[in-house]
């Protein structure tokens, strides 16, 4: 028998502090969902595919200590060295994805047009790259050997065949076929035919707004910026990478070498991300954690208080469970309320994040799982409280004091 | 229809066992009207709460309508008290956040009737106790004597087999003690059971019968005085 209407006009009479708790969790909600929709955004971000084999890839980078050294042919020697060691699968040099560092360029798909480009991550590579990135080649084909020009610092050659993203190419031809056309620098005329497309890379910027736009371009730079990047046998990046250090130092002691996992900069760029999901989690966590602490001691409070009448209500007939239930469906109606503050205290508090610092919306789904959850928790805070108050002796009710 | 027999009930703390009930015989019949009287500390009422099925004895047996309460679990305790045992206590136990209306209610929904039948007997019952018209009233806004009638009509609106009330007149007035006591003696005329502890030796002698329990145990005054009485013609 549910005691609906009695409960109702008790807390009637204890409207201020039910209220207060209904606010507290209603505020407690508004935070939880909006905090919760930032960490699933944040988390979908990591979480993306990157298109390339993050996980077995070592990059290496050098700086030489003679000023006039020849790194082109320093590049060609260290590949055919490292592509002899135990574990690799293929090397190629390159710039580093994911690192946070790289060039872009705005591009058309038709020549002499100085507004509206689809801008660009650019990458200068040979004919190694999709198969030292563990990248998937979804149409066309890759560079050949002899597609590829070593080319100076300050050169503007510009190559006649590329190979681009899927995204990019459904970016710059929407609803046609990229395979075979040809795309322009800003301003420029010089057709590059799109002889290939892979299916994705993030390219430098994980978090830029232009994240898996990229080109690659058939050259060979000499810069001091280019790395070598490594893709090693499942399981052997950390060997390999360790083996690559000392290596690279033998074949030419005249340089400093500096080894990285792919992991461990693609980590860096997410950290900011990391850091809000953490820092958020632990709001979210506390703020729930104080909202189950008030719970519980506005529970206790009120069966301490109610101690007689909950003796005098067993003497009259009321079973454990029937104390129980009451002490839940109380704390029930309370934290319906406030959750029905909540809800829309969420949705107002959105609006005004969406608004004021471009936060993503809210869903009402993710709200109204924050919600049962908050629910859930009110609940079991209010569980151990309403299960002692079951054990109160009818006889408490002829006690005088 | 309520008989004990060498009830006994003992209260331990670490260092210390405490008898408040010890070998404890009593039988009540039908349609009785019972006072228990004792001094203070005898075991009145730790009495009144095994009768009431509040607490269980720690040993001896308990029959209340031929049925054996030592078998009984918390659960069927609860609806026996429910559907036989009206309380009347003496500091009145009404629920302060709840209206008259909503306090008779109590035993009632544990009853489990319905909307309906709860209405009709919760406003007979406020009826007999001659507050009807303030069924929306706070106990806080009515008198002591009129709370303990409200408290009556909850014991009485379950119909109940007996009626247990622990010092009803204990915190009111003369006038309203004697209202209080009326009403009492009107209902067991209407046939309900009913044990009545009591300081008050006046109200006492209007029951039908006095019991009074001295150091937890009955200390019979009828068969007392008439050994008395058999001493002093020999």
């Amino acid at each position: 028998m549910l005691e609906l209407r009695p409960i109702l006009s008790a807390l009637w009479r204890h409207k201020i502090s039910a209220l207060l708790i209904a606010v507290q969790l209603g505020l407690t909600l508004a935070i939880v969902g909006n905090a919760t929709v930032v960490i699933q955004e944040r988390m979908d971000t990591i979480a993306r595919p990157t298109g390339v084999a993050v996980e077995d890839i070592v990059t290496a980078n050098f700086m030489p200590i003679p000023k006039d050294y020849d790194r082109m042919e320093a590049f060609r020697l260290d590949l055919d060295m490292m592509r002899q060691l135990p574990g690799v699968v293929a090397a190629t040099v390159s710039r580093a994805p994911l690192a946070g560092g790289g060039s872009s360029a705005g591009f058309h798909t038709k020549p002499n047009q100085e507004i509206g480009a689809t801008n660009s991550a650019t990458f200068r590579v040979d004919e190694h790259f999709i198969d030292a990135l563990g990248m998937r080649l979804v149409a066309g084909r890759n560079f050949t050997a002899n597609e590829i020009r070593e080319i100076g610092r300050e050169s503007t050659w510009q190559p006649d065949t590329t190979v681009i993203t899927q995204q990019l190419a459904d970016k710059l031809f929407a609803g046609g076929e990229a395979l075979g056309k040809s795309i322009y620098y800003g301003g420029g005329d010089h057709p590059m035919e799109i002889v290939g497309i892979v299916e994705r890379n993030l390219g430098p910027w994980p978090n830029s707004p232009i994240a898996g736009n990229s080109i690659f371009l058939p050259m060979i730079m000499d810069t001091q910026w280019f790395d070598y990047i490594i893709r090693a046998e499942p399981g052997q990046r950390d060997a390999v990478a360790k083996l690559l250090q000392e290596k690279l130092a033998e074949r030419d002691p005249r340089r400093v070498v500096d080894v990285k996992t792919l992991e461990e900069q693609l980590n860096r760029s997410y950290a900011g991300d990391n850091t809000m999901i953490t820092v958020l989690s632990g709001v979210v966590g506390l703020l729930t954690f104080i909202v189950a602490l008030g719970i519980v001691g506005l529970t206790v409070f009120w069966i301490t208080q109610r101690q007689k009448q909950i003796g005098v209500r067993r003497a009259l007939g009321a079973t454990r469970t029937a104390i129980s239930r009451y002490f839940l469906l109380e704390n029930l109606l309370i934290a319906a309320s406030g959750i029905a503050i909540g809800v829309a205290a969420a949705q107002i508090f959105n609006h005004f994040l969406a608004s004021e610092f471009d936060q993503p919306a809210l869903p009402l789904s993710t709200t109204l799982t924050c919600a049962l959850i908050l629910l859930g928790v009110s609940l079991a805070a209010a569980l151990v409280p309403a299960l002692r108050a079951a054990n109160i002796s009818p006889a408490t009710a002829t006690r005088s004091v | 229809m309520l008989k004990m027999q060498n009830i006994r009930k003992s209260y331990r703390t670490d260092t210390i066992e405490t008898h408040a009930l010890r070998d404890f015989s009593l039988e009540v019949n039908e349609g009785e009207f019972v006072s228990v009287t004792g001094p203070s500390g005898s075991g009145k009422t730790t009495f009144l709460n095994i009768a009431g099925l509040l607490e269980t004895p720690t040993g001896g047996q308990y029959l209340l309508d031929n049925e054996d309460i030592g078998n009984l679990n918390d659960r069927d305790r609860s609806r026996l008290r429910n559907e036989k045992i009206g309380f009347i206590f003496q500091g009145f136990n009404l629920i302060p956040d709840l209206n008259l209306f909503d306090n008779v209610d109590v035993p009632l929904r544990y009853r489990g009737f319905n909307g309906k039948e709860r209405k009709k007997r919760i406003e007979k019952a406020l009826e007999q106790v001659g507050l009807a018209a303030r069924a929306k009233h706070l106990p806080a806004q009515l008198s002591g004597g009129q709370q303990q009638r409200v408290a009556i009509a909850r014991a009485l609106a379950g119909e109940p087999r007996f009626l247990l009330a622990d010092e009803p007149t204990g915190n009111l007035d003369s006038l309203m003690a004697r209202q209080v006591m009326e009403l009492l003696e009107f209902i067991n005329e209407w046939g309900t059971t009913i044990i009545m502890v009591t300081h008050d030796p006046d109200l006492a002698r209007r029951a039908h019968r006095n019991i009074q329990i001295v150091d937890g145990q009955v200390a019979d005054l009828q068969q007392g005085a008439a050994e008395r009485a058999q001493t002093a013609t020999a």
